[in-house]
């Protein structure tokens, strides 16, 4: 009996919080639309019953025998909960998108409390009693990533409260064509990208000149955000380095302690003095691939601006350090493809220039490549959460959304792995690249390399 | 042939192109890495490495494709 408690706790508790969050928001959004905070009371109500009768349903169950008001219960649920939400959509004029955000909300808060239990960060009287001292010290650094989550969330809700109010805009107006030119105005963006929370603060702010200038620069400021989370994990784990580390040190140790292993398979010893730029650029660019997994950030990395940057970084700091080792000469003639003899001296109208641009190649290929790849991925996942708004216009929700949601996912996931390996080829190539400029015995190896 | 019919035909095609040709070469280590894998698995790491650089350099190429598109692709009109 005692194990069952969290579980009844935690759902109390995540339909207390729901029952909050729907309050606050339906009276957020009542002056100006009754009916849409009606629809969120409804679905939240309706989601509400949807777990007392199904705690109800699981209660009978597990206490086994045939009882009769498990029928009735069942019954009660699928005709209150099921029928009382189709009702709804087809005869009470009621619109899709509230009526689903109140209808998350208890799911949402569920999911949220279940993490963050999961992670030892709920409250004392639920984790008290589970939590190790490891699973809490690791909430603590859960908790701006919960944080984080919430935030997404949030700006998730603002969105789809976005066409909503559009709408209502252009039903007050009544002008078509400011209706049309709304339309095609949305549907360009949404050709593009996906809106990210900048975007909709500045839809909601138009005339703002700060959230103007962000949105007009918001590839910065998501570099900027990326920065800071970089920097923060980074403080966090290394605030009060223990000889014994605690997980999360350990964590990020085994990070930086396996890149520098693999990087330094390549560079060998020289990796030291390396590694700061080699490892600051992988978990720079590993940082800014992932925060556009979160809904409503973006990648900063499928804008060309700012790979071309840190291709231009690279490039920088490995003619410097060939010019550094190998002395001008020396970085001459390892610009001539190093003659030696009379074929080579012959040669060299010829290779100079190749070599010349082989060496400019290489941050044009470095950029694309991962501007490329990431603004690819995202607009495979914008392409299909477009295709899912329009059966969602045609009213195909029940059609739409599982299997849309199913595909969305998988490619997320594709995603996460595309954001990784691409972080991982960008500063592998800068290792080979740096690799090539530097002196070494072993001369024909180079030569083996060069040939790229 | 009109010059932006043309290039409209042109661009994807070329880059489909190249694609057909970095798939190969990808094809071909994947193949090559995945023997040495079966055969020696304990260089596994190192080998994993120099196979990513691999990839690496052979999307190099329908990456160049790509840039060309990007020059070229404000012409299409």
């Amino acid at each position: 009996m005692d194990q069952a408690r969290p579980g009844r706790d935690i759902l109390d508790r995540a339909l207390r919080t729901s029952w909050i969050a729907a309050l606050a928001l339906a009276a957020a959004v009542a002056p100006g639309r009754p009916l849409d905070a009606a629809a969120i009371l409804a679905g939240q109500l309706l989601a509400f019953l949807h777990f007392i009768f199904l705690r109800k349903i699981v209660k009978l169950f597990t206490e086994g025998g045939r009882d009769p008001r498990l029928a009735l219960a069942i019954g009660a649920k699928v005709v209150l909960v099921y029928g009382g939400l189709a009702g709804l959509i087809t005869l009470g004029g009621v619109r899709y998108v509230p009526l689903c955000v109140g209808f998350a909300l208890p799911f949402l808060t569920l999911f949220l409390k279940s993490i963050m239990l999961a992670l030892g960060a709920g409250p004392a009287s639920l984790t008290a009693r589970r939590a190790t001292e490891t699973a809490r010290s690791f909430g603590n650094a859960a908790k701006p990533a919960v944080f984080l989550l919430l935030l997404g969330a949030a700006t998730l809700l603002a969105f789809s409260a976005l066409p909503g109010a559009a709408l209502a805009d252009e039903a007050a107006h009544g002008a078509p064509a400011a209706q049309e030119a709304t339309a095609t105005h949305h549907a360009e963006e949404g050709a593009a990208e996906l809106p990210n929370w900048l975007v909709i603060l500045h839809d909601f702010n138009p005339g703002n000149p700060l959230v103007s200038w962000l949105e007009k620069n918001q590839v910065i400021v998501f570099a900027w955000i990326a920065g800071l989370l970089f920097l923060l994990v980074s403080w966090l784990a290394m605030r009060k380095p223990k000889m014994v580390p605690g997980p999360f040190q350990n964590g990020v140790e085994w990070m930086v302690e396996s890149m520098e292993e693999v990087c330094g398979g390549l560079l060998g010893p020289q990796i030291d003095k390396h590694f700061p730029l080699i490892g600051a650029l992988f978990f720079y660019i590993l940082t800014i691939n992932m925060l556009g997994i979160i809904p409503g950030m973006k990648s900063a990395t499928s804008s060309l601006d700012l790979t071309l940057a840190l291709a231009l970084i690279t490039f920088l700091y490995v003619q410097f350090w060939g010019i550094r080792n190998l002395g001008i000469l020396g970085y001459l003639d390892h610009l001539a493809g190093s003659p030696r003899d009379a074929i080579g001296w012959a040669m060299l109208p010829v290779m100079l220039p190749v070599h010349i641009l082989g060496e400019l190649a290489k941050p044009v290929s470095l950029s694309c490549r991962l501007f490329g790849n990431i603004f690819g991925e995202d607009t495979l996942i914008v392409v299909f959460v477009g295709a899912t708004a329009l059966l969602i216009k045609a009213s195909l929700v029940a059609l739409a959304v599982p299997p849309m949601a199913g595909i969305t996912a998988l490619f997320m996931m594709l995603q996460t792995l595309t954001s990784i390996v691409q972080a991982l080829i960008f500063s592998l190539l800068a290792t080979v690249y740096l690799y090539m400029m530097l002196p070494h015995e072993a001369h024909a190896h180079e030569e083996a390399h060069e040939t790229h | 042939m009109l010059f932006p019919a043309a290039l409209g035909l042109g661009l994807p095609l070329g880059i489909g192109l190249a694609a057909i040709g970095s798939g190969i070469g990808i094809g071909f280590l994947g193949k090559g890495a995945m023997e040495a894998m079966g055969r020696q698995p304990e260089i596994l790491p190192k080998l994993q490495v120099a196979m990513i650089i691999g990839f690496g350099f052979a999307e190099a190429l329908t990456i160049y494709a790509f840039v060309t598109m990007f020059f070229l692709q404000g012409r299409i009109g």
